[in-house]
């Protein structure tokens, strides 16, 4: 079976794009990419979308983009897990090219959220959990999470101040960051002072409704022989389920698929987690920080806000986190989040990090999340030996 | 909001808590599994819910989706049936500041929501405490 490397990433800034459609996003991303890397063709395009078809009326996405590339008669297609798209998208592109079936694939993600009102991108993003139970009892994604942050404060005697430590860090290395949506940095008393979406997630915990498309380039061992330079190889891509909703799981914040997928990743690549060199985890809300933390094993359960209000995770601390601001400094553009991780830990390994550069960066892990801990992809990042 | 053609097949769910219980092993599942979680077995039959569970968390929305902005800002139950099921369920005629978790809590029928265009008006489960 091949190798996967990356040959190049490609990304907008994250932000209002208000001039540019969902189309126009994809083309930018994706023509970035094949620019850095013009030796390969796309023998394959995969997009990762979230509500396109809520956000802009449109489905299709991979013949879509395809069409606007010039990439005619290769197989194109979207693929979907919510919030998680954009790592679902990476594992399929991975697959491909380990199953020999192709040589360059292209993974684009997407969202466009910005263009329409804010109570439909509430539904929206609501479609991530049931239907006929958890949308009809009149839930929304946020109060999902506020739910776990409520049963997590309360079941650790966590405090407010500490779980503020997570947007505060997001902030604080998104400043540094060409394609963050924030660059200012914030303090806990802005978090506290922000107002209430759902009890007890405030505005400032949760990441921004915005626009946004990364993509990547990846290449197969045969490919990656016609590029000069660092190659960074995905040692791993793994994908799990939890139980659907979290509220029918036997203990309503355990993050199984997130516990899943990583030990996999890890086994495969042969890592410990301690080896890792920083971590990219999805802190779409302070809670799911926190509990990303524990579940991947970095802090002991209960200890993440701790840890991260006392600097560990910082750029220059013991294991650098978020190191571009995370979903919510970076912000969340929800089905390209997952394409964005992966890209930003290409870069930090290809030394291409700039002002967030992690020094001696070799190896990272990306983790990204499909509803509350529903549907997770793990990547593992290691620059070639 | 679900549309009125899976509105009207939900009824009994929505109305009486309709769930499944597995032939073979007894155990019971809200929302309905077809496969039971706990033994494999795909004989499940429908099977009422008891109306009555305890509020382990609860949240006060400020920000709903559309279609729930009529009656925003509501509070939002995870509740515990007394078999164990768990739901979400907005919990009503209650003072969202003085609401403690713990409490008991039982089914109500209550008007969800109302389709403006189609002229639909959507009933289904929420909670109130016991008296």
């Amino acid at each position: 079976m091949s190798k996967v490397f990356i040959a190049s990433a490609g990304l907008t800034p994250v932000g209002e794009h208000w001039r540019k459609s969902l189309l126009d996003l994809m083309v930018e991303a994706s023509l970035s990419a094949m620019n850095q890397a013009p030796e390969l063709i796309p023998d394959r395009v995969i997009v990762g979308n979230m509500f396109s078809a809520v956000g802009s009326n449109q489905e299709q996405l991979g013949a879509y983009l395809a069409n606007q590339l010039n990439l005619i008669g290769v197989p194109a297609y979207k693929v979907e897990a919510a919030c998680g798209s954009g790592g679902a998208a990476i594992h399929n592109g991975y697959l491909a090219i380990r199953a020999g079936e192709s040589e360059a694939v292209l993974v684009c993600g997407v969202e466009k959220m910005k263009d329409i009102d804010v109570g439909k991108v509430t539904a929206a993003l609501a479609m991530a959990d049931s239907a006929e139970y958890t949308q009809f009892a009149g839930a929304t994604f946020v109060s999902l999470n506020a739910l776990t942050h409520a049963l997590y404060m309360k079941k650790y005697g966590v405090s407010k101040e500490d779980m503020a430590g997570f947007p505060v860090l997001g902030h604080r290395n998104a400043a540094l960051s060409k394609h963050a949506m924030f660059k200012k940095p914030i303090t806990v008393e802005d978090v506290l002072r922000s107002p209430i979406i759902s009890d007890p997630i405030r505005l400032m915990d949760s990441s921004p409704v915005c626009d946004g498309a990364a993509a990547l380039l990846l290449v197969s061992e045969e490919g990656a022989k016609r590029m000069d330079g660092p190659l960074v190889e995905i040692a791993a891509s793994e994908v799990a389920a939890n139980i659907f909703t979290f509220y029918e799981r036997p203990d309503p914040l355990d993050y199984l698929a997130t516990r899943a997928a990583s030990k996999r990743a890890l086994e495969k690549a042969g890592y410990k987690l301690s080896q890792m060199d920083f971590m990219e985890t999805h802190d779409a809300f302070s809670i799911t920080g926190a509990l990303a933390l524990e579940t991947l094993g970095v802090c002991k359960p209960g200890e993440a806000p701790h840890d991260v209000s006392a600097g560990r995770f910082n750029l220059d601390g013991e294991l650098p986190l978020n190191t571009f601001g995370g979903l919510k400094g970076r912000g969340h553009p929800v089905g390209a989040t997952g394409v964005y991780q992966v890209a930003e830990a290409y870069m930090q390994i290809a030394g291409r990090a700039e002002k967030n550069q992690v020094r001696g960066a070799k190896v990272g892990l990306t983790h990204n999340m499909g509803g509350v801990d529903t549907t997770t992809s793990v990547h593992i990042l290691r620059r070639e030996a | 909001m679900i549309n009125p053609v899976s509105y009207w097949r939900l009824k009994d769910r929505y109305f009486n808590l309709v769930g499944t219980k597995c032939k073979k092993c007894g155990a019971e599942w809200f929302p309905p599994m077809r496969v039971c979680r706990k033994c494999g077995s795909q004989e499940m039959l429908d099977h009422q819910m008891p109306h009555k569970g305890k509020l382990l968390a609860h949240t006060l929305m400020k920000e709903t989706s559309e279609e729930f902005k009529a009656s925003s800002p509501y509070v939002l139950g995870l509740v515990e049936l007394e078999n164990g099921q768990r739901l979400l369920a907005q919990i009503v005629d209650v003072d969202a500041t003085g609401l403690q978790d713990g409490i008991e809590v039982r089914l109500t029928l209550r008007k969800m929501a109302e389709d403006s265009k189609k002229g639909t008006i959507y009933y289904g489960f929420k909670f109130t405490p016991l008296p």
